[in-house]
């Protein structure tokens, strides 16, 4: 597209554009290394225990974020529509987790024993889970099947609309009060394996862990799920042509519902995984990691699942390391992360890597 | 010509009938004019601050303390009071829309706030533009008053005084020389953060790191694992209780296990002990006493029954707000003039008349007011939690 519009140009016009893409590209390059250096070896502000702290928690954070932005980049890749009230779902799934753990926990249940503790977290995950799917299916029956045809403006206000009202229907529910989330006693926050870098001990949280593990579950189950699978099939053609996917005999809405329950499923899962690692819990608790799950997802290369994947831990690592490199307060961090964004969109406007269904309908 | 001179008559007339409306013609003599209250209407006085959204606990409990003074003296002069509350959800932004909104109301004369030093900022102006003096319960940044407005007031003690009353606790009472500092970047905990630092340094204990998180977040564990970096034996923070929480919640897992949280007035409460659960033991704050007395008892009751909380479960404040609103309804009935069946409100004397409060028994103790607007009778106490519980420090 790039190419053949700089070809259709008369050659005497030289291409600004391109100059200074490349000259701001070798100037933050440049000072980015130049930080690097500084820190590592002048500064020696961090010994490798610190290091590794951050990288610990940006990766949990970044799987988080992995996790959320499989459900922009879904939806996206079948609707072309931005669901803005993907980080709402993801805290009703967070607080549907929290009233379960809590339940159990009145009924004595939770830390019973080890097998009762095992399986509270499975119910919390599966009601928050589903909890999650029910929400996401209906905002897409209520507020987005009617706009199906309207311009494509029309669906994200609606999106933003949708975000709005999930987050004030949780303040009224359940109060502008920050919860506290009830883990069972085995996998409390702060508790962990510790590892001995450098003579200092690091901890590795048991929440961490499962954030991780659950994380990674998740998108190899979805890759297969998309990859391997009859449904996956016919969501990957009606991404491709709805029109002609239709005509194959899809049920283009039967898919399209089908993706709102997949992207709630792990908005539900990513909720409860935030809750058991953070352990606090409010109304507003969704918007900021959706907003840089998005960007996640952008950054990644939006409609593509291994993007997502990429560009969640990349985030998440980059908001953990990134103020430290740059010597700048953590207050800085979301700073840091959508100018991450800025460039990336300037750099490469598809994602690290790219739009895989547009470039296979093109 | 002739048209002008029939103008200029008409002009007289009219304003000869606006002001002598009524027979008894009242001159209003006051510098900053006057805020007229007809017959049956109320003198109106507002009680400002987060009444909804992550700070609510502070706005509602201190609306009940603003409640209770006006139920404690009901009228001036015979003309009922009316309370306004108004919600800044504790943001500027918001705190500027609302002292716009109670600039443009004739008959509002006092203000009881605004709650966070933030707001109060952006207030202060708009407030003495329309000429309504202010007297917050709660605003502590010490620039305010440097600002020199003649409407602002206060009765809280400032961050200076506490910021210098940690750094002094910390040092000798508790016997640590290296400490962090760490604050949410708005006025208030940066400001008392970097002052709390200055006085520490003063006495001769080392500042060993600095970092500003993003409020409202639930996972800090990168800034505190870089602080982590500089092995501090406590860290200061200046902010409010929920972000107080999620700190003290995860140090342990950021390598400060051996770390002390000390937090500020704003950690102070039942928000902090519920939210940090165990991880608040051993936390420290600070909070202002009220010393015991009769009035003091019969507040507590009357909030009880009219509200069926505790008084101070909430927040530490509502005796405050009461506080500062019985400063100003004082001084309303100092300077009301009731001329016909109306009551006039001299607006520079009553800024003057608050501003020269002397030996006023308050809640929070006897209140004088300096010449700056600086009117606090409180001390200032160390808390540690303790089983669930805020309990005085040791060495107090």
């Amino acid at each position: 597209m790039d190419r053949s519009e700089a070809q259709s140009r008369p050659k005497r016009y030289i291409d600004f554009g391109r100059w200074i893409r490349l000259g701001i590209g070798v100037i933050v390059v440049g000072f980015l290394l130049f930080r690097l250096w500084n820190v590592l070896w002048i500064e020696r502000a961090y010994g490798l225990d610190t290091w590794t702290r951050f990288a610990v928690s940006g990766i949990i954070l970044g799987s988080v974020y992995a996790v959320v932005a499989l459900g922009y980049t879904l939806v996206y890749g079948i609707l072309f529509m931005i669901n803005f009230a993907h980080g709402d779902v993801m805290m009703l799934g967070a607080f549907a987790g929290y009233f379960t753990l809590e339940a159990l926990k009145s009924i004595g249940f939770l830390n019973r024993s080890v097998g009762t503790s095992v399986l509270s977290v499975i119910i919390a995950f599966s009601v928050g889970m589903l909890f999650s799917m029910l929400i996401a299916v209906l905002l897409e029956r209520i507020a987005y099947r009617p706009l199906r045809t309207a311009p494509r403006l029309v669906p994200l206000i609606s999106a933003i609309g949708s975000s709005l009202f999930l987050q004030n229907m949780a303040q009224l529910a359940f109060g502008a009060e920050r919860h506290t989330y009830a883990n069972p006693d085995m996998i409390q926050r702060n508790s962990g394996w510790m590892v001995m870098i450098q003579g200092k001990e690091v901890l590795i949280t048991y929440t961490g862990v499962l954030t991780l593990v659950i994380s990674f579950l998740l998108m190899v189950g979805l890759f297969l799920l998309v990859q391997k699978t009859k449904m996956g099939k016919a969501m990957r053609a009606v991404a491709q042509d709805k029109e002609t996917a239709a005509l194959m005999g899809i049920d283009v809405d039967q898919v399209i519902s089908n993706t709102f329950a997949i992207s709630g499923l792990l908005a539900g899962a990513a909720g409860v995984m935030w809750g058991l690692h953070m352990g606090i819990l409010y109304h507003y608790v969704g918007f900021i990691p959706g907003m840089k799950a998005f960007t996640a997802a952008v950054l990644g290369g939006i409609g593509n699942i291994p993007g997502a994947m990429l560009g969640g831990l990349t985030l998440g690592i980059l908001e953990a390391v990134g103020p430290a490199i740059l010597g700048i307060p953590f207050q800085l961090k979301d700073v840091l992360a959508f100018s991450i964004l800025v460039l990336v969109l300037i750099f490469r406007p598809t994602g690290i890597l790219g739009e895989v269904l547009s470039k296979e309908r093109a | 010509m002739r048209t002008r001179v029939v103008f200029v008559i008409t002009l007289v007339m009219a304003l000869a009938l606006l002001t002598g409306c009524g027979g008894s013609a009242f001159e209003c003599e006051d510098e900053w004019g006057c805020a007229e209250i007809k017959s049956g209407q109320t003198v109106k006085v507002a009680y400002i601050g987060p009444t909804t959204g992550d700070y609510s606990s502070f706005g509602i409990d201190m609306s009940r303390g603003a409640e209770l003074a006006v139920a404690y003296h009901p009228d001036v002069k015979g003309f009922p009071v009316e309370l306004v509350i108004e919600d800044t959800q504790g943001s500027p932004e918001q705190g500027a829309a609302v002292a716009n909104k109670l600039a443009a109301d004739p008959r509002v004369v006092a203000i009881d706030g605004h709650t966070f030093s933030g707001s109060t900022e952006v207030a202060i102006p708009i407030y003495e533009d329309a000429k309504i003096v202010m007297m917050s319960p709660s605003a502590t940044t010490p620039e305010l008053t440097d600002l020199g407005s003649p409407v602002f007031n206060r009765v809280a003690f400032t961050d200076r005084q506490q910021g210098d009353a940690a750094a002094a606790y910390i040092y000798e009472n508790l016997g640590i020389r290296k400490i962090a500092l760490m604050h949410d970047g708005g006025a208030y905990g940066q400001g008392l953060a970097e002052m709390t630092g200055e006085f520490f340094e003063a006495l001769g204990g080392t500042v060993v790191g600095k970092e500003a998180i993003t409020p409202g977040e639930t996972d800090y564990s990168a800034p505190l694992a870089a602080i982590a970096a500089s092995e501090p034996e406590l860290i200061y923070f200046g902010g409010y209780d929920a972000d107080s929480a999620v700190l003290a919640s995860q140090m342990g897992g950021a390598g400060l296990e051996n770390a002390i949280f000390f937090g500020c007035d704003g950690t102070y409460g039942s928000q902090f002990l519920d939210l940090a659960g165990e991880a608040a033991e051993g936390a420290y704050s600070t909070f202002v006493p009220i010393p015991e007395s009769g009035a003091f008892t019969k507040f507590r009751e009357d909030y009880k029954s009219k509200y069926g909380d505790e008084q101070g479960e909430l927040s530490p404040f509502s005796p405050h707000a009461h506080d500062a609103l019985a400063v100003l309804l004082n001084a309303l009935d100092q300077v009301a003039i009731e001329s016909g069946d109306n009551l006039y409100i001299p607006r520079k004397a009553l800024a003057d008349a608050v501003r020269n409060t002397k030996d006023f028994e308050a809640l929070t103790g006897t209140i004088t007011c300096s010449d700056t607007g600086e009117c606090a009778a409180a001390s200032i106490l160390f808390m540690i939690a303790q089983d669930g519980k805020w309990v005085p420090g040791p060495g107090q």
